[in-house]
């Protein structure tokens, strides 16, 4: 039951997001691209490059990003959250744990990373 | 009588035993940290792997300078990175803070209300290396500008700010005498106290701050040689041997303190002030691991 209820779930969520969300969606990938690039909210340029973006000067502190319009939404979400879930001595900030983004501004985020390949 | 000059000799021999292991920490700490920075530079292209996994092969190959030495890690980011010593050479050429040496001169020969000046508490002016102290009967650490600001009080003047202006013009004074002496960083850990001083210091320096959850050490030990957008880290080895420091950034010189102050912002957290234990603590430890290597301020950074 809870299965059927799951996937019935993300079938709407699915079918749903492409006709009512398109809109929604770039403006949310504005705003994150807006957060990674802005010094005083992610700052994620600080550490890291990105495949396919145009970013002046970013740093080496953190990998180049690449590949992450395959990551799952909810992987990308718990790093910037708190990354050492994941990796306990990630030099990585937790951007959510420690209260510096909010839910929103991660999901933009989030959203802004699936356009990286 | 001779059982005598044996215990004698024998609690000779323990009180130098201990008076020399008060240090036996820091000597360790300080040895690994110029293994570290020796063998990450020795070449940076083939050791991408263990010390820079996300720069570049280009700038590891071509921008980085290989097998560098403890003694030229003075020069921050300027002793890897070739771009940035041949613009330093060049500014160097024409130091911006030759009048703030002159300046500190004229301050510490000025004549105080009493009639004394600063040589009452510094005869010798090349005494860069040997700050911070670790003072006993105090019970704390002594920076440098602490005990400037110290003599001052105790000739009656008001003490003086601890980020720039005369303070900064006085130290680069003292550095620039230090190093023209051929001084050498000296700092004395010579008290159980002094040692637990020495260990606080330590601990805050590797401890993470701020909501960014960045230590000092992410950017300066690990971080060493990694950017930060555009900007190459500097080494926490050298860090205290050339300051004050005139940034082009600030258009002017600056304490250690000031430096600190903006690093402190950059991760996230409320400063720490010049003269907090705090800081007296980091820039204790910080001046230790840079023991031995010489004096060379005042230089010029970004
Ligand atoms: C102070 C440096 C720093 C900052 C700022 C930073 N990161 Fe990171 N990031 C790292 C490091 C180091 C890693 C690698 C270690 C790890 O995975 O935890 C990493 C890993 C990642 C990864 C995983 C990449 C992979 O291929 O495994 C993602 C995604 C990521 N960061 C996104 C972000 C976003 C989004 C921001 C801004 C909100 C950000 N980072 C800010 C240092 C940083
Ligand atoms: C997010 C990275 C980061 C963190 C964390 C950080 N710094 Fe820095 N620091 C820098 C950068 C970038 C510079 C400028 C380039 C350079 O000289 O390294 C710098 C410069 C300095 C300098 C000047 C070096 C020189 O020769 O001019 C000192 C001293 C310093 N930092 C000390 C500290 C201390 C102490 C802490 C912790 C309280 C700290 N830093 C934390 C990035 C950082």
């Amino acid at each position: 039951m809870q299965q059927i209820k799951h996937w019935l779930l993300a079938a709407a969520v699915g079918l749903s997001l492409p006709v009512a969300a398109t809109a929604g969606t770039a403006d949310l990938v504005k705003e994150g691209e807006k957060i990674f690039t802005t010094k005083n909210l992610g700052n994620c340029l600080s550490c890291h490059a990105a495949n396919g973006k145009k970013i002046d000067g970013p740093g080496s502190l953190g990998p180049k990003l690449t590949g992450l319009s395959v990551w799952p939404k909810k992987a990308l979400y718990d790093k910037i959250y708190d990354p050492y879930t994941t990796n306990p001595i990630s030099a990585m900030p937790p951007f959510g744990k420690n209260g510096w983004l909010d839910d929103h501004q991660i999901q933009a985020l989030v959203a802004y990373l699936k356009t990286i390949h | 009588m001779n059982v005598i000059k044996i215990t004698v000799a024998a609690l000779l021999m323990a009180s130098l035993a201990s008076a020399a292991s008060f240090n036996t920490q820091a000597e360790k700490d300080r040895k690994a940290l110029i293994a570290y920075m020796e063998k990450k530079f020795s070449d940076p292209a083939k050791n991408k792997g263990s010390f820079f996994p996300y720069s570049t092969n280009e700038e590891l190959s071509k921008r980085f300078t290989k097998g560098i030495k403890r003694d030229a890690f003075r020069l921050g980011s300027y002793a890897y990175d070739k771009g940035g010593k041949s613009q330093y050479d060049e500014v160097m050429e024409m130091p911006p803070f030759e009048d703030n040496i002159d300046a500190g001169k004229a301050l510490y020969e000025k004549k105080f209300a009493n009639g004394k000046t600063f040589k009452s508490c510094f005869p010798d002016p090349a005494i860069a290396g040997e700050y911070p102290k670790f003072d006993d009967k105090k019970g704390t650490v002594v920076t440098l500008t602490l005990a400037i600001n110290e003599c001052l009080k105790a000739n009656g003047e008001k003490p003086w700010k601890m980020k720039k202006g005369k303070m900064a013009d006085l130290e680069a004074y003292f550095a620039s005498a230090s190093t023209e002496a051929g001084k050498k960083v000296h700092i004395v850990i010579q008290s159980e106290a002094a040692a637990q001083a020495y260990e606080a210091g330590k601990k805050a320096y590797y401890s993470q701050r701020g909501y960014l959850k960045l230590s000092c050490a992410t950017c300066h030990v690990q971080g060493t040689g990694k950017r930060v957008r555009n900007e190459y880290m500097s080494p926490l080895l050298g860090h205290t041997t050339h300051f004050p420091v005139y940034r082009l950034k600030w258009q002017g010189l600056g304490t250690l303190e000031r430096r600190i102050e903006g690093c402190n912002k950059d991760e996230g957290e409320k400063p720490h002030k010049p003269g907090s234990p705090w800081m007296s603590n980091v820039l204790y430890f910080m001046a230790y691991m840079s023991n031995e290597m010489p004096v060379d301020g005042p230089a010029i950074r970004k």
